[in-house]
């Protein structure tokens, strides 16, 4: 491991990052954010600047064991400052990668980085009302968003609504207050799920529901609802925004579940708090249980039930179903066309549950 | 001296007599049917459908000739393409007859999966050392003319395809075809040989008599006719007619429309012609009452009067009017059947209903394909009969049927037979 702490000179202060062509950067900072959270700046080792949008991500290979591994992090940091970059990541009870992330990413490490990538940025346009609403470490692209509007001092119509286990889980709680302060147009809300830790907490606690957002976002189907979250979170989102009347041409969402949650090896706690999904297959007339962290194929498959499959990977198209109802989190390779989602069809083999579904197989 | 042939076909060619139709067994013959087979749909040029067949990227369809599966896609960058329709594994058929949607080529077999450019992608369980790049989807060597896909599948596409190009991408332009729709297709097996079929298109000897519909708009006179057999006073009207077309051919190619008959009928590889016809009564379109049947003209075309711009190849034949397109091609399926695909194309925006009535639009060519594949199967009947001997083609009006088979003959004599 590269030790060197190295400083971005002035001298190159107008080369840009080239995504095309660069690819190591060196941390210069980590700041612990709350109990277990921890933010980590980067910046280039020839001190160029990194163009990005607020929203985008970066993927990272660490040097773990034989092989690096990779895994992608949202940016948080405020697209303004170009100079370096910031990550915040949360440890994951037997998480491999956040944990070495904690323990060894120091000041001065070196690791091989891609990007800016990703989609999830906000429309542009005058006018235009958000609801930022993110669970958990979700907030990192959010975060950016909110810091590239105050650097900005665009004039802005934002609720940011963020909700976490515990108030002491938080993340950006001050930076946030004092932000709401100093924005004309942002109006915060905190909502952990209980008040462990924190007895005095005066706000509401539990998880979002209808009613909670009628009351903290009355406005909300004219707003353009941006999530990111775990994806149970991100599924109850959407159904409520949906009930409350956000068309879905207004909801987008990081469909990323990497920056959020450490899913080499979740912590006992959360596989049992994972929600899981009833899965119905008609014709063969049976309902399996599948959990929203794994895919209707695998499941499926384990379950002795037959859907026919080739790739496992979305890419051919062999176990393309009809999926009669219910949702699901689609990250194919091409197998599948947009008119054919449209028309109900769905790959099972690259789509993990986010509702109950029946499939017609 | 014993005389030898190159094979049993080319002795029948031999007693083809000028001046008349084709001796029973070229018609009949099952060797003579594979021999077409290759010459004609192997090795020139053949029209096989139409851009707008495939609208949208991932449409894809399937046509076959003879032995060969072909499929005409649109990839996603929106171009056209024709492969093979043979996986590059153990040589399944890839997609089924008709149309489909697709978003990669994948084999039902083994599941060897394609992109739509042909390149294998993905072929499970054949090993780190397998070598996927020189197992592409095998092209086939296609031309889109105007928005009509021809294509040829020999390694040595004939050159004189260029006439054709040349000629019809000036008068199809402002017809638009690529950003036309099929409203309607019709298929037809007619119980003859492909050469019957083609020789009942060439020939309007047989209109009068047989297409009330069709001959409301189309001017039989068109194709020939002897002065001597008409009456004086239809004598009079054809000279008027031939008259008018003379003059109308000068208006419309001032106005920049390219009228004049084009041919290449013999000593050519490639077999068509083209010419602006007139069309008689309302004088806009092929329907029941020759007025335009979809009120969204095709492409950028403003007026109704500008005829019927035909088009025959040797396995097709086409009307392009300022309101509507029919498209007609001729698949043959055995020496004693054909396939003909009608299709009638409108402005890719036209409603039916709204901007077109279906019945109006299809009316005069579904009545006359019956009729004519009635007249195809009495001929190829009539030729099956021990009785049957080449006949005499009329000099006035199957003139063009002598040069048809003249340049089967020769075509076939170029290939070896
Ligand atoms: S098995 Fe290949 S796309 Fe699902
Ligand atoms: S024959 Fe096509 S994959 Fe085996
Ligand atoms: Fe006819």
């Amino acid at each position: 491991m590269d030790t060197k702490i190295v400083h971005p000179s002035s001298s190159n202060r107008n080369d840009a990052w080239d995504p095309e062509r660069d690819d190591t950067v060196v941390c210069i900072d980590v700041h612990q954010e709350t109990h277990d959270v921890k933010s980590f700046t980067f910046a280039s080792p020839q001190g160029k600047w990194f163009a990005f949008d607020s929203g985008q991500y970066f993927l990272f290979d660490f040097p773990l064991g034989p092989d690096a591994e990779s895994r992608c992090y949202s940016i948080s940091s405020s697209p303004q400052r170009t100079s370096t970059f910031t990550v915040t990541v949360k440890r994951v009870a037997g998480g491999k990668i956040s944990n070495w992330l904690h323990d060894k990413l120091a000041s001065g490490t070196t690791v091989k980085a891609q990007g800016p990538l990703g989609h999830f940025v906000r429309p542009r346009g005058a006018g235009r009302k958000f609801l930022l609403l993110s669970g958990g470490s979700g907030i990192t692209p959010v975060m950016s968003i909110v810091r590239d509007l105050a650097d900005t001092c665009e004039p802005t119509d934002v609720v940011f609504l963020h909700a976490a286990r515990t108030p002491k889980d938080l993340i950006f709680r001050e930076e946030l207050s004092n932000l709401a302060g100093r924005m004309k147009g942002l109006r915060l809300h905190f909502l952990p799920e209980v008040v462990a830790g924190e007895p005095s907490w005066a706000g509401l606690t539990g998880r979002i529901s209808p009613e909670f957002m009628k009351l903290a976002v009355p406005d909300i189907a004219e707003r353009i609802v941006m999530c990111c979250g775990p994806a149970p979170f991100m599924a109850a989102a959407r159904k409520i925004s949906a009930e409350l009347g956000v068309p879905a041409s207004s909801y987008i969402e990081e469909s990323f579940d990497a920056a959020v949650i450490d899913e080499t090896q979740l912590s006992i706690g959360e596989v049992v708090t994972a929600r899981s999904f009833e899965v119905e297959f008609l014709k063969q007339a049976r309902t399996i249980d599948v959990a929203g962290e794994q895919t209707v194929l695998s499941c499926a498959k384990k379950a002795g039930l037959r859907i026919p499959s080739s790739c496992a990977n979305g890419v051919c198209g062999t176990c393309k179903s009809r999926l009669v109802s219910g949702s699901v989190d689609m990250k194919h390779n091409g197998g599948i066309r947009q008119r054919e989602i449209d028309a109900g069809l769905f790959l099972p083999c690259c789509s993990k549950p986010l509702s109950d579904l029946v499939i017609d197989r | 001296m014993l005389q030898t042939f190159a094979s049993s076909i080319s002795s029948l060619l031999d007693t083809r007599a000028d001046g008349h139709s084709l001796p029973a067994g070229l018609y009949t013959r099952e060797d003579v049917f594979e021999a077409d087979i290759d010459v004609f749909f192997r090795k020139h040029w053949i029209c096989i459908g139409l851009e707008c067949d495939v609208p949208e990227p991932g449409d894809a369809t399937v046509v076959d000739i003879g032995n060969s599966g072909l499929i005409i896609l649109r990839d996603d960058d929106n171009q056209v393409r024709v492969v093979h329709n043979v996986c590059r594994h153990r040589g399944s058929r890839i997609l089924n007859a008709g149309s489909s949607v697709i978003s990669k080529l994948v084999c039902p077999y083994h599941q060897w999966t394609y992109e739509l450019d042909g390149e294998l992608a993905y072929a499970p369980h054949m090993g780190a050392d397998f070598d996927k790049s020189c197992k592409s989807l095998r092209p086939v060597n296609f031309k889109s003319i105007g928005g009509l896909i021809y294509a040829c599948l020999s390694d040595n596409p004939p050159s004189d395809i260029d006439r054709l190009e040349e000629a019809m991408t000036e008068r199809l332009a402002p017809y638009d075809i690529r950003n036309t729709k099929v409203a309607f297709q019709a298929d037809v097996v007619e119980h003859g040989n492909w050469k019957l079929t083609m020789e009942n298109n060439r020939e309007c000897y047989h209109c009068s008599a047989n297409h009330p519909e069709l001959c409301v708009s189309f001017v039989d006179l068109d194709f020939g006719f002897d002065p001597e057999s008409l009456s004086p006073e239809d004598r009079e009207q054809a000279e008027q007619h031939e008259a008018l077309y003379a003059e109308r051919t000068k208006s419309w190619e001032a106005d920049g429309y390219p009228s004049a008959a084009v041919e290449q009928l013999v000593d050519c590889e490639t077999n068509f012609r083209t010419q602006r016809l007139i069309i008689s009564g309302a004088g806009e379109s092929q329907t029941p009452d020759a007025t335009a049947a979809s009120s969204k003209l095709l492409g950028t075309m403003t007026r109704k009067d500008l005829g019927d711009t035909h088009l025959w190849g040797h396995n097709s034949w086409n009307h392009f009017m300022g309101d509507h397109a029919v498209v007609a091609i001729v698949i043959p399926l055995s020496a004693d059947k054909t396939l003909v695909r009608t299709k009638w194309l409108v402005h890719k925006d036209a409603v039916e209903g709204i901007d077109y009535d279906l019945e109006k639009l299809t009316n005069v060519w579904v009545a006359t394909t019956d009729q004519d594949a009635e007249l195809v199967a009495r001929s190829h009947a009539g030729v099956l009969d021990p009785a049957y001997v080449p006949g005499p083609y009329s000099p006035f009006s199957e003139t063009n049927l002598d040069r048809f088979a003249a340049w089967y003959i020769d075509r076939m004599r170029a290939h070896g037979y």
